[in-house]
């Protein structure tokens, strides 16, 4: 069942000012789709969104949505709804006229009774209801941004983009959001691309990740592929709390050593190149069982978990361990890595990775 | 030890609050105190203080006589009608202006630069040159009416029923420029965003400027207006320099205070004059003050 993408885009380019914001960008969105585009600040993502629904005018390459060149279209035409950063409600409506104000607009011709009718469901979603006579300048920053949200459902655009659309909520607000938001638009079965700098949104919301940096894709693919076989250091640190371990190393026989001699590993299967660099999630690393000793220097409790900072050789190792651990700072620990969880990049990914 | 501490302590608060007090007192509660006083006489300027004769209220009687000849109702409504009209025309050229000066082309500067000059110069010494360009026989205006075709030039400064338009003129072209800078930062202040968000939504041009331009400049609008309504009220300049004081159709308070004061030397009716002004001042600015503390709450609500 190989159907056409419902978008396309194809060797998207922008210039501001001999800076690439996108450089060569080619993705496309299934129908039924939540793409989350994920970046550090700067990478473009901003740039994509507003190049999407015609804010923004591409030096060359082409979007096209279900065959359909979108190039010549005005924003309105496009039919997408963008939620911004910021909160872009009309100060002096109540929330009502926010959310009608979509339905009402030219070109719509809507039953007043349908509108109160699609307001109403959206209110229902996303708990606004209460708010509905409220005008607008007077709601807090989360109320603010769920009536965006629903401003721009309300009128059931062909594709959703949202733009950091939790970064100015609190962090409790954020996560509640972020899975309201995900179910929402498995409900209505609109596609969505969702920029974010913030791993953990990435990671809970997407069908599948886009990593964008310096203008340029990175690797795309599903929130766990991303996660377990991330194709550099550079995608591999952008996913993950701690971030994951990198070392620089070199192959001895089945095990995998630092120049320090530290044994990072042993019982791998043969066959990688003798030296290379490797990636080791913490929740990977085992503190028993090593071969070379680490000084714990830090224990945070997280809860549920605990996470360890500890001097291996001349590394540093972050560990995620039960929270039943009893390792305190000062102890000493043997850690050893999951052989079988290892991602190994060929030598020279690494001062690939840290070029400006 | 403990009450010589605080008496030291009272003593240090009173030091450091004697000088402004007494500044307070001589230079501001004195001469009010002794002006109402003044209200209540037939003072003049030649008389010394012991002459002064208790009329009673008869000043603020002369003031509010219901009268068609009353010149201080006059001069009141000839104010108001400045204030009104200057303001308004002032605020809605000015927000034209920076409305159609906000996008960018080039030679924005410049342009903004010539439209701002007029604010920059002296009130007093403008009002000169304009009482030259008015000239009826070799003012720059009416040579310019002549030669492209006018066969009678408007007396701009003799007719009765021209006079205050005269004034009023110079007054908008002294002050629109500012109602065009307040309106430019006030609409610089909308972020993009708002409007991006509101073309996406395929919001009308009209619905844009009515529900997102007008309301997030409207503050600071109303501070503009209110700013130069209390300078307006003090017209003196401009009328000063076209038809002098002491004439009926351009009166306004400041050129009756002064006529009445410092021409005819009625020091007890001026100050009874000047008290109702005071009332009046004290009005205006307390709408300002009012409205300045709602907008603080607005900010404290967001």
């Amino acid at each position: 069942m190989t159907s056409q993408p419902f978008l396309e885009i194809c060797n998207l380019c922008k210039t501001f000012g001999g800076i690439k914001a996108l450089d060569d960008v080619s993705f496309s969105v299934a129908e039924d789709e939540l793409l989350v585009v994920l970046g550090p600040t700067g990478a473009g993502k901003t740039t994509l969104l507003r190049a999407l629904v015609g804010l923004e005018q591409p030096d060359s390459g082409s979007i096209t949505r279900r065959g359909e060149d979108l190039a010549r279209m005005s924003p309105a035409e496009r039919d997408m709804s963008l939620v911004f950063q910021n909160f872009s409600l009309y100060p002096d409506w109540s929330v009502r006229k926010n959310l009608e104000f979509p339905l009402r607009a030219p070109g719509r011709r809507e039953s007043s009774a349908d509108i109160r009718e699609r307001v109403s469901t959206v209110c229902g979603m996303l708990k606004i209801t209460h708010l509905l006579e409220r005008k607008a300048n007077r709601l807090s920053g989360g109320e603010m941004q769920r009536v965006t949200i629903g401003r721009a459902i309300v009128r059931r655009p062909q594709l959703f983009l949202m733009d950091e659309p939790l970064t100015n909520l609190d962090a409790k607000l954020r996560e509640e959001l972020r899975v309201e938001l995900a179910v929402l638009r498995r409900q209505l079965k609109t596609p969505m691309i969702y920029v974010t700098h913030d791993q953990a949104e990435a990671l809970s919301m997407a069908d599948r990740i886009l990593v964008l940096a310096e203008g340029r894709i990175l690797q795309t693919g599903s929130p766990r592929e991303i996660y377990e076989q991330p194709i550099s250091p550079v995608v591999a640190r952008q996913l993950g709390q701690p971030a994951i371990n990198i070392f620089q190393a070199h192959h001895d026989h089945r095990s995998l050593l630092t120049a320090d001699g530290t044994v990072i590993a042993t019982g791998l299967s043969k066959g990688a190149a003798p030296t290379c660099v490797v990636g080791i999630r913490p929740e990977n690393i085992a503190i028993r069982g090593g071969a070379t000793p680490a000084t714990v220097e830090v224990v945070e409790d997280m809860g549920a978990s605990k996470i360890i900072l500890a001097r291996w050789g001349d590394q540093h190792l972050h560990a995620i361990v039960g929270k039943d651990c009893t390792v305190r700072s000062g102890d000493q620990i043997f850690p050893i890595a999951d052989s079988t969880r290892i991602v190994i990049w060929e030598e020279g990914a690494l001062a690939r990775a840290s070029r400006p | 030890m403990a009450t010589g501490q605080q008496s030291s302590d009272g003593l240090m608060k009173w030091g450091l609050v004697a000088p402004a007090l007494l500044l307070l007192i001589g230079l501001n509660i004195f001469p009010l105190a002794y002006n109402i006083r003044l209200s209540f006489t037939k003072a003049t300027l030649t008389q010394a203080p012991a002459d002064h004769e208790a009329v009673g209220g008869r000043n603020y009687a002369r003031i509010f006589k219901a009268d068609e000849s009353n010149r201080y109702a006059a001069a009141l409504r000839t104010t108001a009608r400045f204030v009104l009209m200057a303001v308004s025309i002032e605020l809605l050229l000015g927000y034209l202006l920076a409305l159609s000066l906000k996008p960018r082309f080039p030679g924005k500067s410049v342009v903004l630069l010539v439209f701002l000059i007029p604010m920059m110069l002296s009130p007093a010494v403008m009002a000169l040159f304009w009482n030259l360009i008015y000239d009826e026989e070799f003012g720059v205006l009416n040579q310019a009416l002549r030669f492209v075709g006018f066969a009678s030039v408007p007396g701009w400064k003799t007719d009765t029923a021209v006079k205050f338009y005269t004034i009023l003129m110079i007054d908008v072209w002294m002050w629109t420029p500012f109602m065009m800078l307040i309106s430019m930062a006030a609409l610089n202040a909308i972020p993009d965003y708002i409007y991006e968000a509101a073309e996406i939504d395929r919001a009308r041009r009209w619905t844009v400027f009515r529900r997102i331009t007008l309301p997030m400049s409207a503050p600071l609008l109303i501070l503009a207006a209110l700013l130069r309504t209390t300078d307006a009220l003090k017209q003196f300049d401009y009328v000063m320099a076209i038809t002098g004081p002491n004439d009926p159709a351009t009166e306004t308070l400041s050129t009756l205070m002064y006529q009445v004061m410092f021409r005819n030397f009625k020091v007890g009716l001026g100050s009874a004059y000047a008290i109702v002004v005071l009332v009046i001042v004290i009005a205006v600015a307390t709408l300002f003050i009012r409205y300045l503390d709602r907008l603080r709450e607005q900010e404290h609500a967001l």
